[in-house]
């Protein structure tokens, strides 16, 4: 069953400007994340589907206008593919060989799609084309037919936008809007002035149109939106502003009817205009972070929006916050490091500025973030944030210390927070809180770690680049008016020749301390605090230390800046090995005497898993991945895995994970892709047959009917028109309320109407009429949907009176029953 | 009223699932204890929810013999077994089943028609797709839920059944109203009776997979051990399956508090491995029992731990006991996610007990948790709770920096550290220890001398009295203070400068004060001062305090500087405005030619306006500056006592 071993998906998804998101009528969310299309459900939050089969960045999706079952997707890869996303099956694939930026997709239109690809010979500039989807027989299509719509197009899905009843196309990049108008085959092009004034940036940044009237609605990059109008006149057009967004709108959408416009950005805050008014808005503040892309329900009740930290949002149409989706939060840089909590056993890290994410890895999913800095997040370009740049767990979770420091290179603010996890409140509690720990930035800070040992054997060490480094321990309070009965204090300050204190850590049973300092390691006994040996492996600054585990404890490990890896042994004080090899990172397993050592060299990262007793690795992973890997953290598992191979037994008690400098989330597997994929993103099996209620009957009715009505003005809906409406249900519906008789004397009518006769329909295909999304159903009841028509078209007939003689046998027993209906009360009028 | 059903979901415990007696059936994450969904059947109100069963989650088909024909037949019906694990099955008080899927939101399939009575239990078969279940009309059923349809159904009892299990091997099915029944699931007739209950069985469970002793070949059944309870009994009995029909009386029982409500256990694969077992009674308490299942036991066992949880009862208000409503073993065996407080909304917790004490009382603020919880349920994001009480060191307060040592400077050992603010004990306190009544020392009526003043300090310090204390170091006028630490003697001068410490620590306006103090302090007595041998230590504390307030001096300098400036300007335009305005029209005006250009361009006016305002900016800068300067030296000439200090203690 042993698969190979590859790299596991990116967690959490990749932060890439998703895409387009859809919601289909049955309320399914799709999305691109990566090389893959995620089918969420809206109701749960959970994962129903991957559409996997791209080779590259997926960047745009679209549902097919003629079967919502369907959707297409395009890729960089060249590439567009069909779905049928509820099974996640590629339909077909049609390769258009360059790059695909954006795809869009007309009601209109039926076998052609619209992309931006690209302009052939030119950097930097791109074409709208249409690209016709030739019907053959394969999976495989080639969809080379190409005619150009529009020539210097942007890059961005969201600077073209296709107009009421898909008769004109928009596109703008800079200062100028082009509208083209299929029909009259007429382009208009605008251009407002480049002039920057006073603050003014006239630079469109998205464009979206009405979906009902002649409208389009531009977002500009200093937050005003422009509503355009009359823009068949190359003269007389018009355009009115609407001004909320102090910085670039990143995205506008419109509601079903284009009554209200929707607007985000950088202030994620998202802006609800009525009726185009610059009086009358809503706001949904307090959304994250920026808002990236806004998107509309096909039915218009829901709409979400994506948001730079790797999250989607659902929201009522009311301006409700519904739901959110959420990977790993996207921060603008992991300070903080991969850390394990030893409580929930989720990995720990920056999130949202000024709070930690606790990221559970077993349901692959946040858990919440914790805002310790506790400030209002204020986006404005050169102001000054707060953020978290240290975090350390006790080891059993109970004590949480985080350094907090202001951006500010020179003077840094810095803050350090003690915090005591609270079983009674099951929260955190703030214990101690010390301002200005250090004269400068902290560069490392770690708790003992031992467990046996009581609570005051808790010690945090806390380095600085003021050259010192401080040791921190609980002490009782003394003071009869606090209210907790420890606190936190300083006990110890070190230093060493004046010389930056980097890194710390303590050994496996908490007796030494290790400190380096710039180029010296350093080793303090943790009872006394007095120095007891230095080591030092010139030239170069230690990078990385770290203790050897179990039955390696006597052996320090540290890596330099000039490439080197060396192992001292700490009962003779020399050197037992060193390596040439340039270690980014260096990760002891906290169950095991394995130690992790990523590598970085010439684009490419490595890695390396020795003991330290060994000089030679137990494993070797070269070109691990392309990116640089930045951080990497051992989480123990719940239980052993089960692993037979020597190789991979390293990874028995706990798994490896990487976070590399795009803020991917990778670990080791074992397992093939398949295997791992989460079950719930499997298909459900179990084949959907509900009941049908009686009010589902009488309703479902009525839409066809209406349905039907709608098809006759022109509308494309797909659906069957199946079974008959039962006179007497018909006349119940159409009578005025107040010459009906009474409803006892109705009830047996009616009950006899629903009853079903038995050589016609079972009630399982009953339950599959109602199902008229389902194509299969479709099929499946073809022969009876004839025979409904049929029965369809006489049945008004027979009410009047007027019988027709060509009637098959089953219709004439179906007449003879309708016959023997009791329609007395109808002679009352 | 019975306790509401609820059942965590298989493979590490994601997903609680809860039906309340509203007829809504909840799911919690058990991770974050949040509500992840809720779905309201559409009957809920008529037929409430009975009993819960999660479809059993990655049942990974073993590689048996006929695994590949298997394969076959899923995929002509295009899909696998393995895949419903997120559906829940629900038994409701009329006779249907619903199978919800918890992934989509929304309700699969309604299984109607089997039952026409309340549905008691539902059980998932491990490996088909098979259902099971029992009801008041005295049948069991089951069900093919690919297409929704009965398979088969027979009388399982003369009274209603009322609880299900099927065997580890999926071959035989345990079945209970009154007396336990054990089927054959292919002939579905009984293979075993077992009598014993006296009320009706509420739970049934199988402890063991293999049987324990290993001598006769295992058939699938033969030798395990299976667990059951009933309403309104107190013990749990256990039963084992025998090869002989003779023994039909249970192998031993487990004693509890109340009715078990809610069971689980770990199932024991190895011998020696002992069963787990967590039951939760309705009286709100959870036992934990270990045992190694291994033949007869006449007394009933008890439990090895009980687990309650209370509220902490602050100030007045008594303890209030909290139910526990669930609990069940993580994957680790070892830990217990424990559900507790109100069934609406309940809080889910993990927990790793100390299971060798007998009895352990959880403290649980419930009131706090939901009100924590309440934000977080939506944005996830969690505020932790930060008080008044929280300590807080900045620099100067003790405790937030020591001494450097450097390893240059020898290796001083010193025994105690851990407890810093370590005094001597005051003559008050040593007088308070002796119990004698002490009066207090009368403080002279009128203007004070100086050398009573010094008389009065030392009392002071001695006995430690802040009232004296205040009245002595509280003076102002310069020369009663420079008298006074003349005229002190040379042993009060270090409690002295640690009582001058502390005040510095405190309010700004009284630390304006000590200065004086300290200035006399140290020019009086410094040659007393160098001689003391642990004078680093002794002064360590009131070194830092200064270090750290002089460090901010420069920024603050720095600061009054610019305000100065600007108060001053501000004063300044004020005088200006108030004074007539002198007519500023020129008296003679002399054009040049070249001067239309510049006239006809608006914003080049503009621009140069703009410059010249920034020239003038630039001018106040300098301004500035130079007021920076001359406030800096006013605050050095002022606080000339530095460098003394600092002398003093090198």
């Amino acid at each position: 069953r042993r698969c190979p071993r590859g790299l596991r998906l990116p967690r959490g998804a990749r932060a890439s400007w998703a895409g387009v998101t859809a919601f289909p009528p049955r309320r399914y969310l799709l999305y691109a994340s990566g090389d893959f299309v995620k089918v969420h459900s809206v109701n749960t939050e959970e994962t129903l589907g991957l559409l996997c089969g791209h080779a590259d960045l997926v960047t745009g999706i679209q549902l097919n206008p003629h079967n919502h079952m369907q959707l297409y997707s395009s890729s960089l890869d060249g590439t567009i593919k069909l779905w049928d996303f509820m099974d996640g099956i590629p339909i077909k694939t049609f390769t258009v060989g360059s790059k695909l930026l954006a795809l869009y997709t007309l009601a209109s239109v039926e076998d052609s799609v619209f992309v931006v690809i690209p302009k052939m010979g030119e950097r930097d500039t791109f074409q709208l084309v249409s690209v016709k989807l030739t019907k053959g027989a394969g999976q495989d299509l080639e969809g080379k037919e190409l005619s150009v719509v529009l020539d210097g197009v942007g890059a961005s899905p969201k600077q073209i936008a296709f107009g009421r009843e898909d008769s004109y196309v928009v596109s703008v990049k800079d200062v100028n809007l082009q509208v083209y108008f299929f029909k009259q085959k007429l382009l208009n092009r605008f251009s407002l002035s480049t002039a920057k004034t006073k603050g003014g940036d006239n630079r469109f940044s998205c464009v979206v149109c009405h979906p009902k009237e002649d409208c389009i609605a531009t977002g500009h990059a200093d937050g005003k939106i422009r509503l355009w109008r009359n823009f068949h006149h190359k003269k007389a057009y018009t355009y009115s502003a609407l001004h909320w967004h102090h910085d670039i709108v990143m995205d506008l959408a419109y509601s079903l009817e284009g009554t209200r416009l929707l607007s985000g950005g950088v202030e994620s805050v998202l802006v609800q205009w009525h009726n185009e008014s610059s009086c009358q808005k809503d706001f949904l503040p307090r959304l994250g972070s920026p808002i990236e892309c806004i998107s509309m329900s096909s039915d218009g009740v829901l709409c979400c929006t994506l948001h730079t930290d790797n999250r989607i949002t659902i929201i009522n149409s009311n301006l409700r916050f519904s739901r959110s989706i959420q990977g790993l939060i996207k921060s603008r840089d992991v300070k903080t490091g991969l850390v394990v909590d030893p409580r929930t056993k989720a990995l720990v890290l920056n999130g949202e500025p000024g709070h930690l994410q606790f990221y559970s890895l077993q349901s692959d999913q946040q858990l919440f973030s914790l805002d310790i800095v506790q400030r209002q997040y204020i986006h404005q370009a050169g102001l000054k944030q707060s953020d978290l740049v240290k975090v350390a767990f006790s080891a059993r979770g109970t004590w949480l210390a985080t350094v907090e420091e202001s951006e500010e290179v020179a003077d840094p603010e810095l803050q350090l927070k003690l915090w005591f996890y609270s079983e009674e409140t099951q929260s955190f509690a703030l214990n101690t809180r010390i301002n200005t720990p250090h004269d400068n930035h902290i560069t490392d800070m770690c708790f003992r770690d031992m467990d046996e040992l009581g609570d005051d054997s808790l010690i945090l060490v806390t380095t600085g680049r003021d050259c010192v480094f401080k040791v921190w321990v609980m002490v009782g309070d003394s003071d009869p008016e606090a209210h907790q009965s420890v606190s936190w204090s300083c006990d110890f300050v070190g230093s060493y020749h004046n010389y930056q204190a980097t890194n710390c850590c303590f050994s496996e049973d908490g007796s030494l301390l290790a400190v380096s300092f710039e180029e010296t390691v350093t080793v303090w006994d943790s009872l006394t605090w007095d120095l007891k040996c230095t080591f030092c492996h010139p030239p170069g600054n230690i990078r990385n230390i770290c203790f050897g585990r179990l039955t390696c404890s006597k052996y320090l490990i540290g890596a330099t800046d000039y490439g080197f890896l060396c192992c001292w042994n700490l009962l003779t004080c020399a050197l037992e090995w060193s390596a040439h090899l340039n270690v980014v990172v260096l990760q002891p397993d906290p169950l095991s005497e394995h130690i992790a050592a990523v590598s970085w060299l010439s684009k490419e990262s490595s890695l390396f898993v020795f003991k330290p007793s060994e000089p030679w690795p137990v494993y070797i992973q070269r070109n691990l991945c392309k990116e640089k890997i930045l951080l990497a953290a051992f989480v123990p598992r719940d239980e052993p895995e089960m692993i037979s191979s020597e190789k991979y037994l390293w990874l028995r008690k706990s798994q490896l994970f990487f976070l590399t400098d795009t803020q991917e989330l990778m670990t080791l597997s074992t397992k093939s892709l398949e295997e791992r994929l989460t079950p719930s993103s499997k298909q459900l099996a179990v084949e959907e047959s509900l009941p049908v209620t009686p009010f589902s009957v009488l309703l479902g009715k009525h839409r066809r009917q209406q349905a039907q009505e709608d098809t006759d003005l022109g509308k494309p809906v797909v659906h069957n028109r199946q079974e008959q409406a039962s006179p007497a249900v018909k006349e119940l519906l159409h009578t005025p309320a107040h010459v009906l008789p009474s409803a006892s004397f109705l009830c047996t009518i009616f009950i006899n109407s629903l009853l079903i006769s038995k050589e016609n329909k079972s009630a399982e295909e009953v339950a599959d009429e109602v199902e008229m999304e389902s194509e299969k159903a479709e099929d499946e009841s073809d022969e009876e949907d004839v025979t409904a028509m049929e029965q369809e078209d006489t049945s008004p007939m027979e009410l009047l009176g007027e019988m027709t003689c060509k009637l098959s046998k089953s219709q004439e027993k179906e007449l003879r029953k309708i016959r023997k209906m009791d329609y007395s009360w109808l002679s009352a009028f | 009223m019975a306790a509401s059903p609820c059942a965590f979901s298989p493979r590490g415990c994601r997903l609680f699932a809860s039906a309340g007696p509203d007829g809504r059936l909840r799911v919690w994450d058990t991770a974050g204890s949040r509500l992840q969904h809720e779905y309201v059947p559409s009957a809920h109100l008529s037929a409430a929810c009975t009993c819960l069963a999660w479809a059993p989650a990655g049942a990974r088909q073993p590689p048996s013999k006929d695994g590949p024909q298997r394969k076959k037949r899923k995929s002509e019906v295009g899909g696998e077994v393995d895949t419903q694990l997120d559906i829940l099955a629900i038994g409701t008080a009329v006779g249907s089943i619903l199978l919800y899927s918890t992934v989509k939101g929304e309700l699969q399939s309604k299984l109607d028609g089997g039952h026409d009575s309340r549905v008691n239990c539902v059980r998932w078969h491990q490996e088909s797709c098979c259902l099971y279940s029992c009801s008041d009309d005295k049948h069991i059923v089951e069900w093919n839920t690919q297409t929704c349809k009965v398979k088969c159904k027979w009388k399982g009892d003369n009274s209603s059944v009322t609880c299900l299990c099927i065997s580890p091997d999926g071959k035989m099915l345990l079945s209970a109203g009154r007396t336990i029944k054990l089927w054959d699931l292919e002939t579905k007739e009984v293979y075993r009776h077992f009598t014993g209950h006296a009320t009706s069985v509420s739970s049934l469970m199988f402890t063991t997979v293999k049987p324990t002793n290993e001598s006769k070949p295992f058939d699938g059944i033969t030798g395990l051990y299976f667990l059951s309870g009933a309403i309104h009994d107190r013990l749990l009995s256990v039963w084992q399956i025998r090869s002989d029909r003779k023994e039909k009386n249970a192998v031993m029982s487990f004693t509890v508090t109340d009715e078990p409500t809610f069971v689980d256990l770990t199932v024991s694969e190895v011998k020696e491995e002992p069963v787990k077992l967590a039951v939760v009674c309705r009286d709100g308490q959870l036992h934990l029992f270990e045992h190694i299942l291994n033949g007869y036991c006449k007394k009933p066992l008890t439990s090895n731990c009980t687990v309650q949880i209370a509220t902490p009862g602050d100030g007045d208000s008594t303890p209030k006991p909290v139910p526990i409503l669930a609990a069940a073993f993580c994957t680790d065996k070892q830990s217990l996610l424990l559900v507790y407080g109100n069934s609406l909304q309940p809080i889910i917790e993990k927990v790793s007990l100390n299971t060798s004490e007998s009895h352990i009382c959880l403290v649980r603020d419930i009131q706090k948790v939901l009100s924590l919880k309440t934000d977080a349920a939506v944005t996830k994001v969690k505020t932790p709770v930060v008080n008044s009480d929280a300590k807080v060191l900045v620099p100067g307060i003790p405790g937030h920096s020591t001494a450097v040592k450097t390893p240059a400077l020898g290796k001083e050992k010193k025994k105690n550290k851990r407890k810093p603010g370590e005094t001597e004990e005051s003559i008050e306190e040593r007088l308070g220890a002796l119990d004698i009544d002490v009066s207090k020392v009368k403080t002279p009526g009128g203007l004070p001398q100086t050398d009573s003043f010094a008389v009065l300090l030392v009392q002071g310090l001695e006995s430690n009295d802040a009232e004296i204390l205040n009245k002595v170091l509280n003076t102002r006028k310069e020369n009663i203070v420079k008298n006074t630490v003349a005229r002190m003697p040379i042993h009060a001068v270090i409690p002295l400068l640690h009582e001058l410490t502390k005040r510095l620590q405190g309010n700004p306006y009284s630390a304006s004060l000590m200065v004086r103090w300290l200035k006399s302090v140290f020019t009086v007595h410094a040659s007393y001062l160098s001689t003391l041998p642990d004078l680093i230590p002794q002064l360590g504390m009131l070194y830092q305090l200064m270090e750290s307030r002089v460090k901010t001096l420069q920024k603050l300098s720095r600061l009054h500087g610019r305000l100065f400036i600007l108060v001053t300007q501000v004063a300044a335009s004020q005088t200006v405005q108030d004074v007539p305005e002198v007519n500023q029209t020129a008296k003679l005006v002399y054009e040049d030619e070249s001067s239309e250009e510049e006239g006809s361009d608006d914003e080049m006016i503009a621009d140069k306006d703009s410059d010249e305002n920034w020239d003038e900016d630039e001018e106040k800068e300098e301004q500035s500056d130079e007021q920076d300067m001359t406030v800096e030296k006013e605050i050095n000439g002022d606080s000339d006592l530095e460098p003394e200090n600092e002398s003093e203690e090198e």
